[in-house]
């Protein structure tokens, strides 16, 4: 890599801040590379350096929590109650009732079609036999949401009353979206004991933020004007805020309520992980372990309707909704109502319904016939990715190349080869004059002959400096390189490079499919007809749901933690794409059109360009979706610090759980900044 | 109460500077500078400040509209929103009916807009979740008047401006120029006698801001406030108002009637503003007159002190003497030369 210098420096004066940052970059990165047989702590951070933060977070926040214990436990006993309403209400309410009432909201809600999903998804629950598990989730989110609506609505109320907090609540905000949702769980279950409790308030915390941010950015989006002209009409501040802004702002209020809602529902299933609440979530995880697909394709099937339904059903609120005749939410609920008194002898109760047992034993069969039958074709899709593309990113060619895998053993002289390749075609990048260009293909060759996890701990510092400052200058570079050094002190810096080498991996194939489905549906409209229900189903579906068929045909692994985390995080990489594509304004489009370009060359030269910031935000939003389905995926097997989240969850380790929770945002954090900093810089060039 | 000669707003050497402790930053430049407005403003821009209004004095007396005029950006939005006390005001001092309301309480200050302020917004700034009469009997509502008795009053003011039948209608479903209405009619809702209107025909088509001038005149002929009009449109100004403050990078530049605005402007920039218009709609005859029983020819085509320009110009197109000018009563006030009226009627080619 040493010649990469050599060509550089006579041009040296001129350049660019990107080739300056590549280049030096690249120097670290081979000089690491010479030295490390001399010097093994430049390439593994010595165990002896490590300070032992994991044990000093555990003690700090076990005492804290020992300090606030009381008043949690005192909050707990009290929240049994409502609780304990909730679900007799939901479950002692004959069914029929039940399927009755929701449907009469869906008709008042949306008129016909949101009446007949509200019928034929409740009456799917009904059949799959799981009516008391489901009933049981939704006892918790039903008291889970207000206390969330109330918490997030006052927090953004009180960001918007006293604009200094505003900055702080922000920033607290941003932390919590990006602590992964299992790390919330270990200091609470220290604080409330097992239990019931634990889900509800951890739904609450997760499910508060959102709220919290609509409300905000309601209170704030509201007209001056408006604002003016309430202080004019001389009302006192309460008046302005509740008469005038507040109503104002209802719409925005609302996109928060019905993100509240799914964040609610989404984590009343994950904290099911920890049990002691016979729920859907914890009927899904226990089918999984005992590999009974079918009933766990059933209980994943009663999630994603409720997720549906439930979003479908809010989502409307936060629209111009007209209004439907209340004469049918009568004759609906009349009609519920006398079903349940006639045929009250001989209903069959909830849970004997389970109409679709043999649906899901036959499922069950077919899948096991299936497997069996394309096992080899599954085990070669799942092995050549792991063998050929997950591995050597993983643990680099030179040890991933063996007779067993590749056919042949790795030797030095391939080594130089790869090495002599990356050199030809960045040389020839930089001597076409994409200097930049050139340095980074280096520079990746590099990262594929060494493996992600086995990256010396100086060039990974130097590269995330270099890259925060392209993003967003010096700040950026020094906030990058203290988060940074702060996992690497704490120990967790080789579980933190297994989390980014398979988010990386994900990520990366998120971008090239994604990318490639995103320009697709931005060409053709059919493909976005088709892409587009699936993208929406995607992103309603609990992330637990995912876990589910990937299990089913790859088993516990890697490769199906890889699936999982590809599944979800894809979709918004499609989005963004195609939006950012056909955002592109109409007269920019005439113009290119008049001056003879094919349409090619508009996708090209104009729209693509155009597109850029707002793909970079996709990529965005791709890689904090990656990082959350990591956190999960962690329940079917994978490495690093998810599943450290998962273990210390297990053994209530509260320093291990909340270090490595941190670590994931540590990462996440920068991932978002360095991106968004990218995004930025592109719409300041495009003058947006 | 105010009497007559009290004006219904003062403002005295008001200044809004925008920027952190903005307060003590106008202080300390006007004490570097020892009181020369124009270099503390320039001290405050190279610190950072913005200094959006600098120094503004001028009087609106009971019954007048007054019309701020000047470019986006010269700081006249401003301006009303500190007579209006939405901003607080930096430094000087602004008396409404002869109380000074910088620095007043919060309670004073709703107090104050609950019976005597009214305000008009460019982009109407409709509660967009209240029908109209809903919006229109808001500020009656928060002061606790009955639900019968603002509905009442809605109903008068809603009539005022001609919106019978839409009372029931939401914001989204009525055309800017009916928004704009509503907005008039909600102003006007407590009857105020101070009413501050901010560009408020600027966001309409040309046809309709015409027409809603034209009421809006009718309005003010019944109501005579106390009016403070801000606008963009030097066309606007000298349609409607009585006097017009022009105002430039947050500098009144010049204070004076339609007519001394267009024949008598201080400097360039005012002079570039009224280059464009036709001088002869806007002047009138005194302007141009010799006052006294002054020498005069046989003719006497019947001009009087309150005509326009264009209208005298065209009784006396092939005169060449001095013709007498009468007032309003019929009296010989002074006489006029017709070459004079010609000339007044030159644009300048500053």
């Amino acid at each position: 890599m040493s010649v990469a210098a050599d060509v550089a420096v006579p041009g040296a004066p001129r350049l660019t801040v990107g080739a300056q940052a590549a280049l030096i970059t690249a120097l670290v990165g081979a000089l690491c590379l010479a030295l490390e047989p001399m010097a093994p702590w430049l390439g593994a951070w010595p165990k002896t350096w490590v300070l032992p933060m994991t044990d000093w977070v555990g003690t700090g926040v076990s005492w804290l929590l020992d300090w606030i214990k009381p008043v949690a436990r005192l909050f707990s006993d009290i929240m049994v109650y409502p609780m304990g309403w909730a679900n007799t209400v939901l479950n002692a309410t004959p069914w029929p009732m039940v399927i009755g009432l929701v449907t009469a909201l869906g008709w008042y809600l949306g008129g016909l079609s949101m009446a007949a999903l509200a019928f034929v998804g409740l009456g799917l629950v009904l059949a799959s036999g799981y009516w008391h598990e489901g009933m049981n989730t939704l006892a918790l989110v039903a008291v889970s949401v207000p206390l969330a609506l109330v918490v997030g609505g006052g927090i953004g109320i009180l960001a918007n009353e006293v604009p200094r907090l505003k900055g702080a609540v922000q920033a607290v905000l941003d932390v919590m979206q990006t602590v992964p949702t299992f790390a919330y769980l270990t200091p609470l279950l220290l604080l409330f004991g097992f239990g019931p409790v634990v889900g509800l308030i951890a739904s609450a915390i997760y499910a508060a933020p959102p709220m919290a941010r609509n409300v905000m950015l309601g209170l704030e989006r509201v007209e001056a004007e408006i604002k003016e002209a309430a202080i004019m009409s001389g009302g006192t501040r309460f008046q302005q805020l509740f008469q005038v802004e507040i109503p104002s702002a209802s719409k925005q209020i609302m996109v928060g309520f019905n993100q509240c809602l799914m964040a609610a529902l989404s984590m009343v299933i994950i904290a099911a992980v920890i049990g002691g609440f016979n729920d859907i979530g914890w009927e899904v995880l226990l089918t999984m372990r005992k590999a009974q697909f079918g009933p766990s394709l059933l209980a994943g099937m009663v999630i994603v309707i409720f997720a549906v339904v439930i979003d479908r059903m809010s989502a409307v609120l936060a629209t111009e909704r007209k209004r439907y005749d209340l004469r049918v939410v009568w004759a609906v609920l009349a009609f519920a109502v006398a079903f349940t008194v006639l045929f009250w002898s001989s209903l069959p109760g909830a849970s004997e319904v389970a109409m679709l047992d043999g649906v899901a034993e036959s499922v069950d069969r077919g899948l096991t016939r299936f497997t069996q039958t394309n096992g080899v074709a599954l085990e070669a899709l799942k092995n050549n990715t792991l063998y050929y593309v997950l591995l050597p990113l993983r643990i680099g060619l030179d040890q991933a190349v063996l007779p067993f895998t590749w056919g042949f053993m790795w030797t030095p002289a391939m080594s130089a080869w790869v090495f002599g390749l990356g050199a030809g075609l960045g040389l020839l990048l930089a001597w076409r004059g994409n200097l930049t260009g050139g340095i980074v293909t280096m520079i990746l060759f590099g990262m594929i002959e060494t493996g992600v996890t086995n990256l010396p701990w100086p060039f990974v510092l130097t590269g995330a400096a270099a890259l925060g400052y392209v993003a967003g200058g010096r700040r950026l570079a020094i906030l990058v390189v203290v988060l940074l050094g702060t996992i690497l002190l704490s120990g967790l810096w080789d579980r933190a490079l297994l989390s980014l080498y398979l988010c990386g991996a994900s990520v990366f194939a998120c971008a090239v499919v994604g990318g490639a489905i995103g320009v697709a549906s931005a060409i053709w409209t059919p493909v976005w007809r088709v892409v587009r229900p699936i993208c929406d189903m995607l992103q309603t579906i609990p992330l637990f749901v995912f876990l589910i068929p990937v299990l089913m045909l790859f088993q516990i692994g890697e490769f199906s933690a890889f699936l999982a985390i590809c599944a979800y995080a894809v979709v918004p990489m499609i989005r963004y794409t195609r939006h950012g594509l056909v955002d592109t304004p109409e007269e920019m489009m005439e113009a290119a059109i008049s001056s003879g370009a094919t349409d090619w060359q508009i996708l090209r030269d104009v729209r693509a360009p155009y597109a850029a910031p707002t793909i970079l935000l996709g990529l965005n939003q791709t890689i904090l979706y990656a990082f959350s389905m990591l956190v999960i995926a962690a329940l079917i097997g994978t490495t690093g610090l998810g599943q450290s989240i998962y273990l210390a969850l297990g053994q209530a380790d509260v320093g291990l759980g909340i270090s490595a929770g941190a670590a994931m945002a540590i990462l996440a954090l920068i991932a978002d900044r360095l991106v968004q900093g990218f995004a930025e810089e592109r719409r300041k060039a495009l003058g947006l | 109460m105010s009497t007559s000669d009290t004006p219904a707003i003062a403002c005295r050497n008001l200044w809004q500077v925008f920027g952190p402790s903005a307060d003590k930053a106008l202080t300390e430049a006007l004490a570097r500078s020892g009181g020369d407005t124009n270099a503390a403003a320039a001290d405050l821009r190279a610190l950072g400040y913005i200094p959006a209004v600098q120094d503004a004095s001028f009087e609106v007396r009971e019954g007048e509209l007054f019309v701020i005029m000047g470019l986006s950006g010269s700081g006249k939005s401003t301006l009303v929103r500190c007579i209006s006390q939405l901003l607080p005001g930096t430094g000087g001092e602004i008396r409404i009916d002869g109380e000074n309301v910088v620095g007043a309480s919060k309670q004073k200050l709703t107090e104050l807009r609950r019976r005597k302020l009214g305000m008009v917004f460019q982009h109407f700034g409709l509660f967009p979740h209240m029908t109209v009469a809903e919006n229109v009997a808001y500020p009656l509502k928060v002061q606790g008047v009955g639900r019968k008795e603002r509905r009442a009053r809605a109903q008068e003011v809603i009539s005022l401006v001609g919106l019978d039948g839409r009372e029931e209608s939401f914001p989204r479903q009525l055309s800017g120029g009916q928004r704009q209405r509503v907005g008039i009619a909600r102003s006007l809702a407590v009857n105020p006698d101070i009413w501050f209107l901010d560009e408020p025909f600027s966001a309409l088509d040309p046809l309709i801001r015409r027409q809603l001038q034209d009421e809006f005149l009718r309005i003010q002929g019944s109501l005579r406030k106390s009016i403070v009009f801000i606008t963009h449109d030097i066309a606007e100004a000298l349609k409607l108002a009585d006097r017009i403050a022009i105002m430039r990078d947050g500098k009144i530049v010049q204070i004076g009637t339609p007519t001394e605005i267009v024949l008598q402007p201080v400097d360039d920039y005012v002079r570039e503003f009224s280059k464009d218009v036709a001088k002869g709609r806007h002047a009138r005859v005194a302007s141009v007159m010799q006052a006294g029983d002054g020498t005069r020819g046989p003719d006497d085509p019947g001009l009087t002190t309150s005509m326009t320009l264009d209208a005298a110009l065209a009784r006396c197109m092939e005169l060449y003497q001095p013709v007498p000018v009468r007032d309003a009563s019929g009296a010989i006030v002074g006489t006029v030369n017709p070459s004079d009226l010609a000339a007044a009627l030159q644009v300048d080619d500053a």
